[in-house]
């Protein structure tokens, strides 16, 4: 089957869309290879489509044959980027992992939303045990009125409030980060576990 | 567990040896694998899947790569099995006989006579 201008520009559209999701999460040689790949499978089928009367309709069924580009483009970041979180449960990828669920997928969206949150959490407790010997008088346990109300840092101290727990915050930050920390990171690998295995592919 | 979703877990743990079967049968490009399984099996649902799948055993050293031009208009990526890529094969063929063995020999003993006298 010969492509018109038309026929031409969706593939072209569907290549493009689907480059320019796998670009997200891989290298630039390996997106090239994967669209070059696609693409040979695209004209193979065209190919031996030919002689169909009507070519929107074979193009059409083709395309859905293969899959929205963005489909394509979560089966590789499952098979690639999901692995590796999974496998090594190191940081970087993990966060490229749960980054890129969050940019395509709605329950990704509010599962990177809570994680980002248990991770911010615990950097802020490890920068309270950073911050104490440095401020001294402007980080520990805040107090107002005799009550707690905190732990954190202030510059300057709030009218009314007082700083108790002397340097014993600095243990107490250190061990409430890293339990939120270790919380979170298996939160995570859980989470990218789950959905590597129940992804449709 | 729903039903479809096992079957989805199932479907998918025998993609790898579905395509790995395939492969041993000769170089064959990625089209040509997938008219293959749809032939034999129903475990595409989407082509463009497949494709992943093949990226990944490349990279664990099961499958080797290789771009031809020439033959058709268009450049086709040939698939060949590593020596690797045999002996895994062999080993999850192994155990899947072992595996669908002890399943049916479950099967066989639910579906005797005594039970069906139950």
């Amino acid at each position: 089957m010969q492509l018109t201008e038309t026929g031409e520009s969706r593939i072209n559209g569907y290549l493009f869309v689907l480059e320019r999701s796998l670009k997200t999460f891989l290298a630039r040689d390996v997106v090239r290879d994967a669209v070059r790949e696609i693409e040979s499978h695209l004209r193979e089928r065209i190919v031996a489509a030919d002689g169909s009367p009507d070519e929107r309709g074979a193009l059409e069924q083709i395309l859905a044959e293969l899959g929205p580009p963005l489909r394509v483009a979560q089966a590789y970041s499952a098979e690639r980027t999901m692995d590796e979180a999974v496998a090594t449960g190191r940081l970087v990828p993990m966060l490229h992992a749960v980054g890129h669920l969050a940019a395509t997928t709605f329950t990704g969206f509010f599962a990177a939303l809570g994680l980002l949150c248990g991770y911010l959490s615990a950097f802020g407790f490890f920068a309270i045990a950073v911050l104490k010997p440095i401020f001294p008088d402007n980080v520990g346990v805040q107090y107002v009125r005799g009550f707690p109300v905190g732990i954190g840092a202030h510059f300057p101290l709030k009218p009314g409030m007082e700083l108790h727990g002397g340097y014993a915050v600095i243990p107490f930050a250190l061990a409430c980060g890293l339990g939120i920390f270790v919380g979170t990171h298996r939160g995570a690998r859980g989470f990218l576990t789950w959905w590597r295995n129940s992804r449709v592919s | 567990m729903s039903h479809e979703t096992w079957q989805e877990q199932l479907r998918r743990g025998s993609l790898d040896l579905a395509i790995l079967l395939t492969v041993s049968t000769g170089p064959l490009y990625g089209l040509a694998i997938i008219q293959h399984l749809e032939a034999f099996t129903d475990l595409v649902v989407t082509e463009g899947t497949i494709y992943p799948i093949l990226g990944r055993l490349t990279r664990e050293g099961l499958l080797e790569a290789q771009w031809v031009e020439g033959e058709a208009p268009h450049p086709r990526k040939y698939y060949t099995l590593t020596p690797a890529g045999v002996k895994r094969l062999d080993h999850m063929k192994a155990e899947w006989r072992a595996f669908a063995d002890k399943i049916t020999r479950l099967m066989d003993a639910a579906e005797g006579p005594d039970h069906a006298a139950h």
